[in-house]
């Protein structure tokens, strides 16, 4: 297809050559500053849900250092001041958790939001490091990451390496073409003789590869397909090569507000409880094992939960249905089975 | 000009040139078998023999563009390629085996002018490079010798837009423009169209007439026998017989050289 | 043949005596019609105009927001880091290629050695596992990091972030690039006539010199087009940068997408065309070098576009008013 469009596009590109030319040198000194994500707050205070492209209300929540939890950090971290938080959304986010925000600069989302608000606990300046998913748990192995918070799921094979600190439960749903008729409903059985599009190695996969296994003995198909990026599943949804994307609930919302105005909007065809028939899926901020740092970051997040500026930063992001009554240091995760 | 008319050489001055027992062996095959030779300042000697007679080879051996394995070469009174250590010869460095290269011209068979320099820059880069003169002064030596070899007009062009005559005076004058005491030419005029080959004859004559020491492998002996103090006659790696173009051409002594002169004439 | 030619063609022809008004010789030939291959282009235009308007008119391109897209900051700094990277990874690569090859023609056994299994080794290791060992550097070796003896590029190793991104990019892909171009330098030096490395010894020319002024320029001719290729490979390897957290043009793309998913195909054809001009500038510029290193090789140096144009409508010209004579 790319030469199908060499024409047009060349001369596009030769007019806009020259601009570039120019603007080139001005550019010069402002490259790649996308994980500088820091904010102006006031000293006491946590703005959440800045830049969110439509997608949160910005709220700003009064935080301040709590002595008794900040005291139990290890005395590294304490002594440097700052807290290195991992975030693995490049090249492209998982909004509205974790993802560049609408000046198309700055890192935002919930997950980044609930880490500057821990930060503000501890005392700590929060610094946030955007990397890949893989190279942010091998910084965290390295210690040039302190802690990540980026929609981690607590598993059983993780916990070898890695202490948790739960914050999140999550929902998950189906998304669909606008013009397309078909709904989830709630049971399983609708699925027959579709094909779903699902993440690598989530939650959701469980569930519905446990669907997929119950309408085979019912003598039904469903077809599951897996694609490199959000970005390429995206666009197999719209091409019409998949029926239906089943994805984190948070996501499948914020896609179908996005693609509103697009030529092939979208809907969402139905949610699921994340936790499944049988499983608890939690979403916890990881850190190294035996670095110390999981306790005081899951007391911090049950102070900012009975403090309420926990519920009022889910609220922020439209996402309190997947409150948790509070965090937990390393709680049962999903087996090794099934990870 | 004939040969009576040549000085003859005072026993103290050293030889132009002298080869001492070089053996050379490629693989197996002795091209060179023990080649001894001696030739005066301002002698022209044409080298004959059948081809694989080791006449180009032993041209290469003289400027050291290949190692003889056994013997050694003097230019002017200094050991190419080596030098004397007590009793023993050592090898040179790289460096200054290069330095001595200034002082021998060679003319290759196939020109091997440089394509990408003009030819103006094609016989003034050695003397800039090996730091005898500015730029400027190797500029103007160069139109001299160009001229001198009657390209003066062509100073511009490119190797590739000159005839093959064309090209090969510019070959010599880039090996003059080093001012070189000795001047190798291995077969200058073979890969010439025939009516191409009486330009470079004449520049040839005419460094012989002006007292440059040369030493000429060809194939032309009506050239040699116009030109040439001296006639060697090689075959096999060997020297068959050497002498006066008159007795050599004329005379030969050896049945050899008499098979190959009926051949070639 | 004895014959006039005149003879022979009336004897083969056999035209009625005396009909012919002209002697052959001034007879202008008609060229060959060629109806099939006029219709083949017909077609092919018509195919043509048809995938342009089908470009233009589908809503799916959405050329509107292309337009927003096409020169946005957040693009033009994606594009700025691709350059940077491409640029300076292309330079350090070539250098690193030239001082291999030279490794490979030395006379060292060991250089030979060494130069042979450099190669080997970044020509085999895909360019994304090269890229995140050398982002994780200290993790993977945090008790040898000062004890390695390697050089002044890894002293700045920890210093800045940003500096550190772009460093572990370049570093990456020029080691990547140096594997490669060394390869395309030493095939362009074996392709320089022996009588050049010959006739330069014979002048005494220093090694140096030999090398930089007679062999080099002469392999470039044949080095330049295939480089040129590395090159343009390289601007759309840049791509994985990100995995060094470094967002170039298409890891902006990417970024973009996920945040405004109802962009994805018009920020997908921004990439496109920003790669188009790309790969444009540097063929230009190749024909520019490529004629510059043809000096002496051919005999006339090929036209510069200009000069075609030029020289096509004079022959036209000179056509039109051929035909109007006859």
């Amino acid at each position: 297809m790319p030469h199908h469009l060499s024409r047009r596009g060349l001369l596009r590109g030769i007019t806009a050559a020259t601009a570039v030319t120019a603007l080139a040198s001005s550019l010069a000194a402002c490259g790649g500053d996308s994980d500088a994500a820091t904010t102006t707050d006031a000293a006491g205070t946590v703005t959440v849900g800045r830049l969110s492209n439509g997608a949160a209300r910005q709220t700003a929540l009064k935080v301040s250092e709590v002595k008794a939890i900040s005291a139990r950090l290890p005395e590294s971290v304490r002594s440097r001041g700052t807290l290195v938080i991992g975030v693995g959304a490049l090249p492209d986010g998982f909004p509205p958790l974790a993802y560049v925000g609408s000046d198309q600069k700055t890192l935002t989302g919930a997950e980044p939001d609930l880490a500057r608000l821990v930060a503000a606990v501890l005392g700590l300046r929060p610094e946030l490091k955007n990397s890949t998913w893989e190279n942010m748990f091998v910084g965290i192995d390295s210690g040039k990451v302190d802690v990540a918070f980026a929609n981690i799921t607590d598993t059983e094979e993780r916990k070898r390496k890695y202490d948790f600190a739960s914050y999140r439960k999550d929902d998950v749903g189906f998304e669909v073409l606008k013009k397309s008729t078909w709904n989830f409903d709630g049971d399983y059985r609708n699925l027959a003789g579709r094909t779903v599009a699902v993440d690598n190695g989530t939650n959701q996969e469980k569930i519905l590869l446990e669907w997929q296994a119950k309408l085979k003995q019912e003598g039904k198909k469903l077809t599951v397909k897996h694609y490199a990026s959000k970005n390429s599943t995206y666009l197999a949804l719209t091409g019409g090569k998949i029926d239906a994307y089943f994805a984190a609930n948070p996501g499948v919302a914020y896609h179908v507000t996005q693609t509103a105005r697009s030529p092939r909007p979208t809907r969402s065809a139905g949610t699921y409880s994340g936790a499944g028939a049988s499983l608890q899926g939690l979403i916890a901020a990881t850190a190294k094992k035996d670095s110390g740092l999981a306790e005081p970051i899951a007391d911090a997040i049950n102070h900012l939960i009975d403090n309420g500026q926990y519920a009022k930063w889910l609220a922020a992001w439209n996402l309190t249905t997947e409150a948790v009554e509070k965090s937990e240091v390393n709680p049962p995760g999903l087996p090794l089975d099934n990870s | 000009m004939t040969t009576t008319e040549k000085t003859p050489t005072t026993p103290t001055s050293p030889a132009a040139l002298e080869v001492h027992g070089v053996h050379k062996w490629y693989g197996t095959h002795h091209v060179l078998d023990g080649i001894d030779l001696s030739v005066r300042p301002g002698e022209v000697t044409v080298v004959l023999g059948p081809s694989g007679s080791g006449k180009s080879t032993l041209l290469r051996v003289i400027n050291h563009l290949e190692k003889p394995e056994l013997g050694h070469v003097s230019v002017g009174g200094e050991p190419i390629g080596v030098r004397r250590h007590g009793a023993r010869l050592r090898e040179l460095s790289e460096r200054a085996i290069l330095r001595q290269r200034g002082r021998i011209g060679f003319v290759f068979q196939n020109f091997n002018l440089f394509p990408h320099l003009t030819v103006l820059d094609n016989v003034a880069a050695a003397p800039v490079a090996t730091g005898k003169l500015t730029r400027d002064e190797a500029r103007e030596l160069a139109r001299e010798l160009l001229t001198r070899v009657g390209l003066g007009d062509r100073t511009g062009a490119y190797p590739r837009q000159l005839s093959g005559g064309q090209q090969q005076r510019v070959a010599i004058a880039r090996a003059l423009a080093l001012r070189p005491g000795i001047i190798l030419f291995d077969e200058p005029t073979s890969a010439l169209d025939p009516e191409l080959v009486g330009e470079v004859l004449a520049v040839i004559k005419d460094l012989a007439t002006s007292g440059t020491t040369l030493v000429i492998v060809t194939h032309e002996i009506g050239f040699a026998r116009e030109v040439a103090d001296r006639v060697v006659f090689i075959d096999g790696g060997r020297i068959v017989e050497q002498g006066p173009p008159a007795q050599v051409l004329d005379h030969p002594r050896h049945e050899r050289t008499r098979d190959f002169l009926a051949k070639v004439l | 043949m004895s014959q006039p030619p005149g003879a022979a063609v009336s004897l083969a022809e056999a035209p009625p005596a005396g009909t012919t008004s002209r002697p052959p010789a001034a007879q202008r030939v008609l060229p060959l019609r060629r109806p099939g291959r006029w219709i083949a282009t017909a077609a092919v235009l018509v195919v043509v105009a048809q995938i342009i308007h089908g470009l233009a008119t589908n809503p799916f391109y959405q050329w509107d927001r292309f337009r927003y897209w096409f020169l946005r900051p957040t693009i033009l700094d994606g594009l700025l880091i691709t350059l940077e990277v491409a640029a300076l990874s292309a330079v350090l690569g070539l250098l690193g290629g030239v001082l291999l090859a030279l490794g490979r023609l030395s006379g060292s056994p060991v250089l030979r050695a060494v130069s042979w299994t450099y190669t080997w080794l970044f020509r085999s290791v895909p360019l994304i596992v090269v890229l995140i060992f050398l982002y994780n550097f200290s993790a993977l070796y945090q008790t040898l990091s000062l004890g390695v003896p390697f050089g002044p590029a890894f002293v700045t190793f920890d210093e800045s972030r940003l500096a550190t991104d772009m460093a572990v990019a370049v570093v990456g892909l020029s080691l990547n690039e140096a594997a490669y171009a060394s390869e395309v330098v030493r095939g362009g030096i074996l392709s320089v006539d022996q009588g050049q490395h010959e006739a330069a010894a014979a002048l005494g020319l220093p090694k140096g010199y030999q090398f930089r002024r007679i062999v080099l320029p002469q392999a470039l001719r044949s080095i330049t087009p295939n480089y040129v290729n590395q090159l343009i490979g390289l601007i759309k390897g840049t791509s994985l940068v990100f995995y060094v957290s470094l967002l170039d043009l298409f890891g902006s793309v990417q970024t973009m997408g996920s945040t405004y998913p109802g962009d994805i195909v018009p920020l997908l054809l921004v990439a496109t065309v920003w790669y188009l001009i790309l790969t444009s500038a540097v063929s230009v510029v190749q024909f520019y070098v490529e004629r510059y290193f043809a000096r002496g090789a051919t005999r006339t140096l090929p036209p510069t576009p200009l000069q075609k144009a030029r020289t096509g409508l004079a022959e036209a010209r000179a056509r039109l008013r051929r035909e109007a004579a006859v």
